[in-house]
C-alpha cells in the first residue's frame, strides 16, 4: 500500500510558531505503537489526575464508556481500515478513520454517498479539555480537511458525516457543519454533515479572513 | 490523495481552531478507570467518616513523627496516595492501602476500612465516634495534650472488635 503523505502545518502553542507536519492517508503499525506506548500512558496519568483532584463524575472531559482493552483492540483494528494520520516532532499527534460506504440523511443531498469520519481523535497532550495547556493547535482541523479533500477525490463533492462527541459540538457548528440533531441509534451522540456547499466555504477560505 | 496548501493557509486554520475540542465517533472516548465506579452522589455519612479517616491518618502519623514517606516507607505505601488520603475528603483510598494502615496503625481492619468509606458501618454509634473525633482533633504541630486523648480515645473504639463479639 502506498501511503501519500502530504506536508502540513500546526501551531506549536507555546512559541505561537509553525512546526512542520505529516499529513499521511493511512494509519500504520507505528502509529498504533504511539497510541499504545504513548498516547494511553499519557491519558492514563491526566486521568488519574482528575479523578485524585476529586472532579465530579459528570464534570469529567468525556464520556467513560470503554475500558482500555476494547479500546486497544479496536485501535489495533484501525490497520484493516482506511485512515489519516498526522504526525509531528517524531510523534503521532492525530488520528482518523473513514468509512466511504455511508450515505447522506441531510434533506438536501439525501442518499448521496459521503466520507463519514468513523473516529478522530487528537493527541492528549492536544486537549484543551484535559487540564494542561495543549502543546499544537491544529490537528483536529487538518483531519478534517483531510476527509474533505478525500471526499472530493472520490468523487463525493466534499460531502462528509460524522458523530460529534459532545464537547466538539461547538466546532462542527462553527466550520459550517449542519446540525442533525442527536442519534438515538449512536448513543445519542450529536450527528452532523457537511454538504458540498459547506465544504467548498471550509475547504477554499482565504487566508487572510482573519477575525 | 495528496494536499498541497501554503503554509500560511495552514496556520491560519490552526488558528482559528482556537481552543477548540475536536473529536469524533464513540471510538474517541475516554475509557472507563479500571477501578471501582465512584460514587454519583456522596452520602454525607460518608464524607464525615472520611475526614475522621484523614485526620487519623495524619495524627497516628505525627504522634510518631513521620513524615509522610516516612509512613510510606514503613508502611509500604504511596506517599503521593498519603498525600491525597490526608488533604482530599473526595478521594476513595485504595483497600490495600487501608489494610497496611491498619496494620501499621495496630487498629482493627474492618473499622478502618468502614471509616475510609469502603465498607458499610452497621452501628450508627461508629459514625458518631468519627464525627466527634475530627471535630475534637483541630490539627496544629506536635500533637497537643487534647488531640493525644482525643486520638486515644479513638484508637480505642478502632480497636473495638465486632459489637456482638465479647472479648
Amino acid at each position: 500500500m502506498t501511503v501519500n503523505v502530504s506536508k502540513i502545518y500546526l501551531l506549536d502553542v507555546a512559541t505561537d510558531g509553525s512546526v512542520e507536519a505529516e499529513l499521511r492517508d493511512a494509519i500504520e503499525q507505528a502509529q498504533l505503537d504511539d497510541w499504545q506506548t504513548k498516547w494511553r500512558p499519557a491519558l492514563l496519568t491526566t486521568l488519574q489526575e482528575l479523578v485524585r483532584k476529586g472532579v465530579p463524575f459528570d464534570q469529567w472531559p468525556q464520556s467513560w464508556h470503554w475500558d482500555w482493552s476494547k479500546k486497544t483492540a479496536r485501535v489495533q483494528g484501525l490497520l484493516a481500515f482506511r485512515g489519516f494520520s498526522i504526525v509531528a516532532q517524531g510523534e503521532t499527534q492525530g488520528l482518523a478513520q473513514v468509512d466511504l460506504t455511508k450515505a447522506a440523511r441531510e434533506a438536501n443531498q439525501r442518499g448521496k454517498p459521503l466520507v463519514y469520519l468513523e473516529y478522530l481523535e487528537v493527541a492528549p497532550w492536544n486537549r484543551p479539555d484535559l487540564g494542561n495547556a495543549p502543546r499544537l493547535r491544529g490537528v483536529g482541523t487538518a483531519l478534517i480537511t483531510a476527509a474533505v479533500a478525500l471526499s472530493e477525490d472520490e468523487g463525493f463533492k466534499g460531502r462528509l458525516g460524522l458523530h460529534s462527541l459532545p464537547q466538539a459540538d461547538n466546532f462542527y457548528r462553527k466550520i459550517g457543519m449542519t446540525d442533525l440533531g442527536q442519534d438515538a441509534a449512536y448513543q445519542n451522540l450529536r450527528y452532523f454533515e457537511m454538504t458540498s456547499e459547506q465544504a467548498r466555504a471550509f475547504f477554499e477560505k482565504e487566508e487572510n479572513d482573519e477575525t | 490523495m495528496k494536499l498541497e496548501r501554503s503554509k500560511e493557509w495552514w496556520m491560519a486554520r490552526a488558528r482559528r481552531e482556537g481552543d477548540a475540542v475536536i473529536g469524533a465517533g464513540l471510538l474517541a472516548f475516554d475509557p472507563v478507570p479500571e477501578e471501582r465506579p465512584t460514587a454519583t452522589a456522596q452520602t454525607a455519612a460518608v464524607e464525615e467518616t472520611r475526614i475522621a479517616f484523614g485526620k487519623f491518618v495524619n495524627l497516628m502519623r505525627r504522634r510518631r513523627g513521620f513524615s509522610m514517606e516516612r509512613l510510606a516507607e514503613v508502611a509500604d505505601l504511596d506517599a503521593s496516595e498519603l498525600l491525597v488520603i490526608e488533604d482530599d475528603i473526595h478521594y476513595v483510598p485504595e483497600p490495600r492501602t487501608v489494610f497496611k494502615l491498619a496494620q501499621t496503625f495496630e487498629v482493627s481492619q474492618r473499622r478502618l476500612m468502614q471509616l475510609a468509606g469502603l465498607a458499610a458501618a452497621n452501628d450508627a454509634g461508629f459514625r458518631q465516634e468519627a464525627v466527634r473525633f475530627a471535630a475534637r482533633s483541630e490539627a496544629v504541630h506536635k500533637l497537643t495534650p487534647e488531640e493525644n486523648s482525643a486520638l486515644e480515645a479513638f484508637v480505642a473504639v478502632l480497636s473495638e472488635q465486632d459489637p456482638k463479639r465479647v472479648k
